[in-house]
């Protein structure tokens, strides 16, 4: 085992790791920005180092500070929690080039799950449903209405190039495709310099499920089951649960065995997350690999037992893994609330400052992983989130109802939370009879149709 | 502190100064001790930290109190507050400070040493690579923070700097 740590994060997340260290007696080096200072988790940690100014390209991304913190402070592994340089490649690699142990799967599956291409070959050798679409790239409109017809309507038409629904249309016949292709060409050839398309089929209304994995060096991987995230916001999630609502469990076990084949194919080792979307039908496809610890794996605790950063840290320190399959079961519903330093009143404005009231809810059935306290201030610089709340009860009407009296009893002041959106989900019936997807809160809440690509 | 007439402050003066002592008998830069509710930290080189939580009053000694659970607003640090108006040459970098650029060669400064902004005053190695850290003001040297060979973080303070 390591004998001490460097968490190369900040908020929730830095503090889950330094307990885990401290449940397996690992010493915790803890690194900060100057916006940071002073912050309670820094307490928590056998020693804090200083490593950058407030934005977080010169902190908490500035590789060559936080390998120096490592080396100087004689730590054996690095924890980068999510974010920031969680998913970097190039860092892990350097890492432990430095003989600093990434705790995290290998720098080269990260690397070839990181590139979509190579993602999608992954997952076609492993035998893992994709989203049909072009194989390549479609050149002539002859060539998009074949593989539109063959993929069948609706169709997404995206830039090659593209990103952040620029470049993208929907079309649901031949009309509105040759219209469609013209205009997403001109787009993507303005916005890119690159005209070049591809055709998709277009999922409506789908749900986003994932699959928890955890795998060992010495060949071992298993699945922890899903949960669904469906209930996001412009691509941020604010409600995850386990399992997933109204999920035929032939459709779980599918999932479940196809994420461990990807992973497998893919050389993959530590904890990780195989996202996929669900439609109306159940047929789920493949989106992509997380290759980190995620912000909702606290659900996955919860219901099957098991605490996935310390088997991180366990897993790269060599060991094997002590779980078997056979061993995962589902034990009750867990659901999970973001509560972001966010005004939802507000479109969602970010609500930097200092917290000056904070109570919060506790009870049977609850567990809160929270960076804050009274007095704390909320910087500026870096993601929202303030805390993670959590209900655990035997079944998922159980769950919500006590998540309803969490809520009711989290007090927050000084910062606007999204804890009033929260209480508006968990009293709506569509919600409380699962029927949830990744349009739920622009449909029903922000009074939004669902927001569709270019339309 | 130790004429403190106050409840019994969060730690004991003469432990404190035991560990001064014993910090400075064994050549120690820095004692981290955590005991429970109390932590006692102590660096040497110009920089004194001690932490402790916040619910039990703690009188001045603490440049830098780093709350965990306490229920009071977080207050930024008072800096430690030198006698006179001095500059500060602050570490840009983490890495190991560096007073001379060789073994067998003289410091770069001493106190008394006059700077313009493109003095070299020391380096800072952070992954095998040593950098120059230059004075950016203009003055003489007042105070040196730091011993050679000791592990600087961002932001500490390594000169002080009395203007010109």
């Amino acid at each position: 085992m390591f004998q001490r740590v460097l968490i190369a994060n900040r908020g929730e997340i830095a503090l889950r790791v330094i307990r885990a260290c401290r449940d397996l007696g690992v010493g915790v080096v803890a690194v900060y920005s100057t916006a940071d200072r002073g912050a309670p988790w820094l307490a928590l940690a056998d020693e804090a180092v200083c490593i950058g100014p407030p934005p977080a390209a010169e902190s908490y991304l500035k590789v060559p500070r936080i390998i120096a913190a490592g080396e100087k402070t004689n730590v054996d592994a690095l924890h980068p929690g999510y974010g920031f340089l969680a998913e970097n490649a190039d860092f892990a690699e350097m890492c432990r080039e430095c003989n600093i142990e990434f705790i995290g799967p290998p720098h080269e599956a990260m690397r070839k799950l990181g590139n979509k291409n190579e993602a999608k070959k992954i997952a076609r050798q492993a035998k893992v449903p994709l989203v049909p679409g072009s194989d390549g790239l479609i050149t002539t409109e002859d060539e998009a209405l074949k593989v539109a017809r063959q993929i069948g309507y609706p169709v997404l038409i995206k830039a090659a190039a593209g990103g952040g629904g620029r470049g993208m249309r929907v079309a649901r016949n031949d009309h509105s495709l040759v219209a469609g292709y013209q205009s997403a060409r001109q787009e993507a050839e303005a916005a890119f310099k690159d005209g070049s398309v591809f055709l998709e089929k277009y999922l409506e209304q789908p749900r986003h499920i994932e699959v928890q994995l955890l795998g060992d060096q010495h060949g071992n991987m298993i699945h922890l089951y899903e949960r669904d995230c469906s209930l996001q916001r412009r691509h941020q999630k604010l409600v995850e649960e386990s399992p997933a609502p109204n999920l035929p469990s032939r459709t779980r076990d599918e999932m479940c065995k196809a994420a461990v084949r990807l992973a497998r194919q893919a050389g993959y080792y530590n904890a990780g997350t195989c996202e996929f979307l669900v439609d109306r039908q159940n047929n789920f496809y493949f989106i992509e690999v997380n290759s980190r610890i995620q912000v909702e794996h606290p659900v996955t605790e919860l219901v099957t037992g098991i605490d996935l950063v310390r088997e991180q840290i366990r897993i790269a320190a060599g060991e094997k893994l002590k779980i078997r399959q056979s061993d995962v079961v589902q034990r009750g519903w867990a659901i999970e609330c973001r509560i972001n330093a966010e005004d939802p009143s507000n479109n969602f404005q970010p609500s930097a400052g200092t917290i000056t009231r904070w109570q919060s809810p506790g009870g049977p059935g609850i567990r809160l992983d929270t960076q804050a306290v009274a007095g704390y201030r909320v910087p500026p610089n870096y993601d929202s989130l303030v805390a993670k709340l959590l209900s655990h009860q035997p079944t998922r009407a159980e769950a919500i109802a006590v998540m309803r009296r969490a809520l009711g009893e989290f007090v927050v002041e000084g910062i606007r939370t999204t804890i009033p959106i929260h209480q508006k989900i968990f009293s709506t019936s569509a919600f409380v009879d699962g029927q949830v997807d990744t349009t739920f809160i622009e449909r029903v809440f922000l009074g939004q149709g669902a927001s569709e690509p270019g339309m | 502190m130790a004429e403190n007439k106050q409840p019994p402050g969060p730690f004991d003066v003469r432990t404190v100064r035991e560990l001064v002592e014993l910090m400075d008998k064994f050549d120690l830069s820095e004692v981290d001790l955590n005991d429970g509710g109390q932590r006692i930290r102590l660096r040497r080189g110009g920089r004194l930290v001690a932490t402790t939580p916040a619910l039990l009053t703690t009188p001045a000694l603490a440049p830098t109190a780093i709350p965990s659970t306490n229920s009071q607003p977080i207050a930024p640090p008072p800096p430690a507050a030198p006698s006179r108006k001095l500059l500060e040459i602050k570490s840009e970098l983490v890495g190991t400070f560096y007073a001379k650029p060789a073994p067998d060669k003289e410091d770069y400064v001493k106190v008394g040493s006059r700077v313009s902004p493109d003095t070299v005053v020391c380096k800072v190695e952070a992954m095998k690579i040593f950098n120059d850290i230059t004075a950016k003001c203009t003055g003489t040297i007042a105070e040196i923070c730091v011993q050679n060979g000791q592990f600087v973080e961002f932001d500490q303070v390594l000169f002080r700097v009395e203007p010109a």
